[in-house]
């Protein structure tokens, strides 16, 4: 049984990013760890993934997207972070937005109805 | 098009002379109470859209935060739509506690009256200990219900004083058939704030600040060198409710890998679908309500349904903001991010996740800025707020506003 932390292979050297943004599971969760994050911590993750989008689409699209393995799941996972990272590095320049209370939360819901 | 300065609607031009408004109908409990009388009471309220509840026995649970109202709105085995108060009539109970479903009875979970998809009371147990209640007039207390364009509108008046269409004055009409039923999927992004709903009523309404508060948000994608100030083009009056062009930037291009990346899997909401534009396939975009200008480099139309809505039309689906005052400085914002369909791929879950990492951050900002508002006219300091001629929309909200709650017909 393969360790559900483990990432796939050639993804490894992720697996410190992998230990934070991996671990959540909600937009909104993502949105309140980039506030609490530094930008240090932030742009570590981004410059790690960010190249790498493609190459890790490529890896996911090889599985049904609604049955990924523990390991893609979690590859998955770390990639979703970097919605909310790029806003901080390519947008704000800053983990936060600019005078927003903090820490700052939204509920997030996608339809069901279709 | 030439010169884009002459479609720039300024206040004069539509004869609003109301520069100053007190501070105080932001800040007065007295001001909020008359705000749920006569306003919340009487106009027509947008709530969902009919394609939350397709099928016979489908409903939705809905909060009208300003009227403290729980709002039940099921589709009947006849296939009509109805809103109810929900409260069971025996002692009151909110006896529908999903937030949705399907259903061809509610069952009060207190003492287990029960009630048809219709409303109408079908069973009392015990029936023999309540002579006194006449099961025909006992049914969930109905709320008025019609629809426009696919939107549910509610109206919690005894007797609306005009019908649905009355109330939307021609915007109905200059909207009809924009193919919102396009983009039936929808993201919801709601919060709370300790601000005056109007803040951001006002903010959604003037594009003055865009270049500023949105810096680095909107204002490369959306504001063009003709038009620094993002002046509303074609402002255009429906009774209280108002319609302005708004253009964007189509050489935008930012230097940014990750959301480039985006635009590559997925076009998010806003951005140009330039080929569909050319095929005549882009949803708003040949509307003839939309765009009347017929401007190049069209970006929004952006549309106020008083006295709480916004709705911006836009190349590959349509945003819809929500404002309800919960008291005169707190209120509720729900976002709605509506597209083409539920995302297919990992690819286009990704690029719809990060538009709304987007979407949300720019409305993060016009909320901080409301907040900070808030607290500033609170101080006490100012006893009035300045409209430019630039904020034409402003000056006519509170044109308005000022008449309803003087008693003016809707």
């Amino acid at each position: 049984m393969a360790d559900p932390q483990s990432l796939p292979e050639g993804f490894e050297g992720l697996a410190p990013f992998a230990a934070v943004w991996g671990q959540l599971h909600t937009q909104e969760e993502r949105y309140l760890q980039r506030q609490q994050s530094t930008m240090t911590q932030i742009r570590d993750f981004y410059d790690a993934t960010a190249p790498r989008l493609d190459e890790i689409f490529c890896h996911l699209e090889q599985f049904p997207m609604d049955a990924l393995p523990d390991a893609e799941a979690l590859l998955y996972r770390t990639a979703l972070g970097l919605t909310e990272a790029a806003m901080a590095v390519e947008v704000f320049g800053q983990p936060c937005v600019p005078y927003a209370p903090f820490p700052h939360k939204m509920a997030i819901q996608w339809s069901e109805h279709c | 098009m030439a010169d884009i300065s002459k479609h720039m609607t300024k206040a004069c031009d539509m004869s609003l002379g109301n520069a100053f408004v007190p501070v105080e109908y932001y800040t007065s409990p007295d001001y909020f109470r008359r705000e749920q009388d006569m306003i919340f009471r009487r106009a027509w309220l947008m709530v969902g859209r009919m394609d939350e509840v397709p099928e016979p026995g489908d409903y939705i649970v809905r909060e009208v935060p300003t009227l403290k109202a729980n709002v039940v709105i099921a589709r009947g085995k006849d296939g009509q739509v109805r809103a109810f108060h929900n409260a069971c009539s025996h002692r009151g109970v909110a006896l529908v506690c999903q937030p949705r479903g399907n259903t061809m009875t509610f069952r009060c979970p207190y003492h287990a009256w029960l009630y048809r998809i219709d409303g109408s009371l079908s069973a009392i147990p015990g029936e023999q200990d309540f002579p006194h209640v006449d099961k025909a007039a006992n049914g969930l207390a109905g709320i008025h219900l019609d629809t426009w364009g696919g939107f549910i509108f509610l109206n919690f008046a005894q007797e609306p004083e005009v019908s649905l269409s009355q109330f939307l004055a021609g915007l109905d009409v200059m909207l009809d058939g924009a193919p919102f039923e396009q983009f039936p999927f929808c993201i919801r992004v709601t919060d709370e704030i300790d601000c005056n709903w109007k803040n951001l009523v006002n903010a959604f309404n003037e594009g003055y600040h865009v270049a500023v508060l949105h810096n680095k948000t909107l204002r490369p994608a959306v504001v063009p060198k003709d038009n620094p100030h993002l002046h509303y083009l074609d402002v255009k009056q429906f009774g209280p409710h108002s319609t302005g062009t708004v253009q964007r930037n189509f050489d935008y291009n930012p230097d940014a890998p990750a959301l480039t990346w985006v635009y590559a899997q997925m076009l998010p909401t806003s951005a140009p679908d330039l080929d569909a534009i050319k095929q005549g396939r882009a949803g708003f975009h040949d509307h003839p309500g939309i765009n009347r200008l017929k401007i190049e480099n069209f970006g929004t139309e952006t549309i106020t349904v008083f006295p709480n809505i916004s709705i911006q039309p836009l190349a590959n689906g349509y945003l819809f903001y929500q404002f309800w005052p919960i008291s005169e400085r707190r209120m509720r914002t729900e976002v709605r991010i509506y597209s083409r369909h539920a995302p297919r791929t990992l690819r286009e879950e990704y690029a719809m996740a990060s538009t709304l990492a987007a979407t949300r951050d720019v409305v993060v900002e016009d909320m901080a800025m409301s907040r900070l508002q808030q607290i500033g006219m609170e101080s006490g300091g100012k006893t009035h707020q300045q409209f430019g001629q630039n904020e034409p929309l402003l000056r006519m909200f509170t044109r308005d506003y000022e008449a309803y709650l003087a008693g003016a017909a809707m």
